[in-house]
């Protein structure tokens, strides 16, 4: 029985499935995949999440836009985030973060970092 | 005896002379010399008594002084004994302490030994999912701009490279075509003439060329970081030109070559595929043959 649920939100169908892949070894987590930033709303609409990971560069809807309209959500504000981008700079962070971010990876990502942080989180 | 005392001999009958003998009969001379001697000896009698009294009182002090020092010699021994003891308890425990020590420092180099090796695990894990997921979304696409889509997430977001080319010989294999690209110059976007080429050196020999280390100076069209042919029967169909690495990339990981070695062995028979069934209407019609083709060997 899962206790923890997470939205993946990423166009990339590759970068998709690698992060399924990373998260399915965190133990009674479930894990919801979505397209881009619409697609991503209309999964948080069906239900609530406890962490939302979300890459920027997306069609339709980019991560960021996404992530203001989680943090003007009540169900969801509270929620915490982490971007997954390839925009390393320190200014792609601070906005990031600025916008309601938790925690920000860059690409190439690494599995064991994606779980750490997703650990962390889940357990704030 | 005291002067008033008297000698058997002076209470003694004469009775040659038939009357008694009285001390006043003696003659003077000899009484005097016989109570002086009578006094002698009793003062040194007394003086002897007095040297006796005080030697035993001396004795018996020094007996006491004795026993006290034997007293203390024996809780001194005591006294040894238990510090003996002490001392190796102390000695026991310190070899305790040394070995528990000596264990506790194998315990952690085996817990760091397992914390490394456990990070290894894991990193090599993280690898060969990347492998897994890239290989498994290149050949589970039959369309072409699928597969290209693929191949441009491969290089941009599981290898990290920001600015790179992929392109398909032609049907000659003078040329290389561009197909796809991310962050290069608009003069990048035209044919390649493999001939006095890196491009053409690294389809000619069919083996991926990398320079190590990458983030050392960006490549460009001439002279890309990475070229990778892709080959399908042994021939080579296409190629990848890798020009920067993201910022925050410095240097290839071990999995960059793995990946490199994969889209060589299998991008090009990705794309040929997707290419083929493009031109048919079904599945089942992509198919067709099949059982023939088997027959035949």
């Amino acid at each position: 029985m899962a206790e923890h649920s997470c939205l993946v939100v990423e166009d990339s169908p590759m970068m998709r499935q690698l992060l399924v892949f990373a998260l399915a070894r965190i133990k009674h987590l479930s894990v919801t995949e979505a397209e881009d930033g619409v697609d991503g709303l209309r999964k948080l609409a069906e239900r609530r999440f406890d962490l939302i990971i979300t890459d920027i560069n997306m069609p339709i809807m980019d991560g960021l836009k996404l992530v203001s309209r989680i943090r003007s959500d009540e169900v969801h504000k509270d929620v915490p985030i982490i971007i997954i981008t390839t925009e390393g700079s320190a200014e792609d962070r601070q906005r990031a973060m600025a916008l309601g971010a938790n925690a920000y990876i860059t690409k190439p990502i690494q599995a064991p970092q994606v779980i750490a942080q997703v650990k962390q989180l889940l357990e704030k | 005896m005291t002067e008033h005392e008297h000698t058997d001999d002076d209470d003694r009958p004469n009775s040659s002379e038939g009357r008694e003998r009285r001390a006043s009969d003696v003659p003077p001379d000899t009484l005097r010399e016989r109570q002086s001697f009578v006094r002698t000896f009793v003062r040194k009698g007394m003086q002897y008594t007095d040297e006796l009294l005080q030697e035993n009182d001396d004795l018996r002090a020094e007996i006491a002084e004795l026993r006290e020092e034997v007293g203390q010699l024996r809780s001194q021994v005591a006294s040894d004994d238990a510090i003996r003891d002490l001392l190796r308890t102390v000695e026991r425990l310190e070899t305790e302490r040394r070995e528990l020590l000596e264990r506790s420092r194998n315990l952690e180099a085996t817990h760091r030994e397992e914390e490394g090796r456990h990070e290894e695990i894991e990193r090599e894990v993280s690898d060969l999912a990347n492998l897994y997921v890239a290989s498994h979304q290149l050949h589970t696409s039959l369309s072409v701009p699928r597969v290209v889509q693929h191949l441009h997430d491969m290089l941009g977001q599981l290898v990290g490279a920001s600015s790179f080319m992929i392109y398909v010989l032609d049907e000659q294999r003078t040329h290389a075509v561009p197909v796809a690209s991310e962050a290069v110059p608009a003069d990048y976007h035209r044919e390649v003439n493999l001939e006095n080429h890196r491009v053409g050196d690294a389809c000619l020999t069919g083996l991926p060329k990398v320079r190590e280390p990458a983030g050392e100076r960006p490549g460009s069209l001439d002279d890309p970081i990475a070229i990778i042919p892709f080959l399908a029967d042994g021939r080579v169909v296409g190629v990848a030109s890798v020009f920067r690495l993201l910022p925050q990339k410095s240097d290839w990981a071990e999995v960059d070559l793995e990946l490199f070695k994969l889209l060589g062995a299998q991008a090009g028979a990705a794309l040929i595929a997707a290419n083929l069934y493009q031109r048919v209407a079904s599945p089942t019609e992509a198919l067709r043959g099949i059982p023939s083709a088997v027959e035949t060997g």
